[in-house]
């Protein structure tokens, strides 16, 4: 017994250590959110510098407490508010599609028979495997045909059809037990009622599961506003634009990573469960 | 089972449409691009462009890159999330806070997290202390070669818990009442480990290696923050190459590229499948 808490001693210890790594960066952006601007920027303007004996403070308390780099993100100069109202919609958008379409994709592959659906579920997990650049050009090309590029839907539209979330949900459907379904249709509920009040409300933890990850894919967009909006800066997200704000720091750039990632850490914090227990009961084999 | 074909394509259509329209139809017209030469009167050249894509040096270091990168990333991350998981497990109930906080990184934006990354591996900054104090040089990360690190770290720490999450999914539903038996015919920690532990895990062990390659294939966003479009020769991907081509217009060699890439994608994983029934069959 005695043996058995000592290794437990060392995989907590093990395990705060990755739990340290893990969070560190995170707090410590959220904490230089709350350094006034001179000091951030003074602090910044001190990397770089490759003197071997000089070395970058180890900063882990403000001078002063200040809020005004989220006085002067949320209210002086909204240009970071802007592009973040943008990155918004783009994830707004492109969930309420994938809610649409990626459900009712996966009950057809994983509750109907008919001939083509292994077929087509085999197409699924080909296409998840690809490179988002081997339809990048005949995607442009369609987009161009369609009067689409360079308009937030050439965004949207082809990312509402990600193959791995069918993937995802598919495999959650397939492994629910026969009967929930059976019951529902011997009590004289059609397909479109057993999906709706049967089969989603069984899927919480799964869809729940692919709602954040899908949240992260959106929040995180680089490759395709780049080739699909050339140039339209008007249009991209906080994505894509963060780093060339970063470039010449004015000392606001930490407040502007806060605001960043807290609607990821809110959805992550709101999801997390559905998340586990997801991924934990789906058949990922 | 639902065999009412007409209800089966309502659920389908929406799906399969966009499916067609934004990866299938691109997917099949891609390879019309690759084989043409893209004049005004868009010739067919055959596999000409293959042959200079693969003469092509910049290409050549994109692929060279891009797969020792995802050779690196993807043991790493499959052997640490093992490790992690393993850990966790034992801990069960507890260990709850370690659990949560795990998977945290995934959805935090990349961008986002870079600038706290420049701090800490910058010349003077805190991993070069950690290094000093090991009696090592500072090492000036974010420049040549050295560049590797960050951009492996920042891969890592993000795609970690993922790979966690799948593995200890497969290590809770491992019956306990298996290790009580393995315990009383005498086994060790090992042996239950390798007898028991490990074969049950195969198949989430097989899924961990391919989904955190075909991310580390994807690799691209820490490469494009860190170093722009035209990173170090020893971070150049081959997303960089693509994505340059295709800022020239290149369109030939950006579809070229990415389908010399997608055939060794398809290969590698019609491996990985086929070595993965085979060792199936074996335990079974």
């Amino acid at each position: 017994m005695r043996t058995l808490r000592k290794k437990h001693v060392i995989s907590r210890a093990l395990l705060t250590l990755v739990a340290l790594i893990i969070l560190l960066p995170v707090v410590l952006t959220a904490l230089y959110s709350f350094f006034s601007p001179e000091e951030i920027k003074a602090f910044m303007e001190t990397r770089g510098n490759y003197d071997a004996s000089v070395w970058m403070e180890i900063k882990l308390a403000p001078r002063v407490f200040s809020l005004s780099q989220y006085y002067n993100i949320l209210i002086e100069d909204v240009s970071v508010l802007r592009l973040l109202c943008n990155s918004a919609m783009y994830t707004v958008a492109i969930l309420l599609g994938q809610a649409l379409v990626i459900p009712a994709m996966a009950y057809a592959l994983s509750r109907f028979k008919f001939r083509g659906r292994d077929a087509i579920f085999f197409i699924v997990i080909m296409l998840m495997l690809l490179p988002f650049q081997v339809t990048m050009v005949p995607n442009v090309l369609t987009l161009r045909a369609m009067g689409l590029l360079n308009t937030a839907w050439a965004v949207i539209l082809p990312t509402c059809f990600a193959p791995f979330y069918i993937f995802l949900v598919r495999q959650f459907m397939v492994g629910l037990p026969r009967e929930i379904l059976e019951a529902a249709e011997v009590d004289g509920a059609g397909t479109f009622r057993c999906f709706i009040h049967v089969a989603l409300p069984v899927c919480r933890p799964i869809l729940g599961a692919a709602v954040a990850l899908s949240f992260a894919d959106c929040w995180n967009l680089v490759e395709q506003p780049l080739t699909y909006l050339a140039g339209q800066t008007q249009l991209m997200p906080l994505s894509v634009m963060f780093n060339q704000l970063t470039e010449n720091p004015s000392g606001v750039e930490f407040a502007g990573a806060a605001l960043y990632i807290l609607p990821a850490l809110l959805i992550y914090l709101y999801f997390q469960k559905d998340i586990l227990s997801g991924i934990q009961l789906t058949e990922l084999k | 089972m639902f065999t009412r074909k007409r209800s089966a394509l309502l659920y389908l259509l929406p799906g399969l449409i966009g499916l067609t329209l934004f990866y299938i139809v691109p997917f099949i017209g891609g390879i019309y691009y690759s084989l043409t030469d893209g004049s005004y009167k868009n010739a067919f050249v055959g596999l000409q462009n293959y042959i200079n894509i693969w003469k092509n040096e910049m290409f050549l270091l994109g692929l060279k890159n891009t797969l020792e990168l995802s050779l690196i990333c993807t043991p790493l991350v499959w052997a640490l999330s093992f490790i992690v998981a393993v850990l966790l497990n034992r801990l069960k109930p507890g260990g709850s806070f370690f659990r949560n906080s795990i998977l945290m990184p995934y959805l935090m934006p990349s961008s986002a997290m870079l600038l706290i990354w420049l701090v800490l591996f910058d010349y003077g900054g805190v991993i070069n202390r950690l290094v000093t104090s090991l009696g090592l040089m500072r090492v000036s990360w974010l420049e040549g070669a050295a560049l590797r690190v960050p951009v492996i770290l920042m891969f890592v720490w993000k795609n970690l818990g993922f790979a966690v999450v799948i593995f200890l999914a497969a290590l809770q539903s491992i019956p306990e009442p298996l290790y009580e038996y393995a315990r009383l015919e005498g086994a060790g920690f090992f042996r239950q480990a390798f007898s028991i532990t490990l074969p049950m895990v195969v198949p989430s062990a097989f899924l961990v290696f391919v989904l955190s390659w075909i991310n580390a294939f994807k690799i691209f966003k820490e490469v494009y923050f860190i170093g722009g479009a035209y990173p170090d020769e020893a971070v150049y991907t081959l997303q960089n190459y693509m994505n340059n081509m295709f800022g020239k217009l290149n369109y030939q060699n950006v579809t070229t590229a990415a389908y010399s890439f997608a055939i060794i994608v398809f290969i590698i994983f019609g491996a990985l499948f086929f070595m993965q029934k085979r060792l199936q069959d074996r335990l079974n």
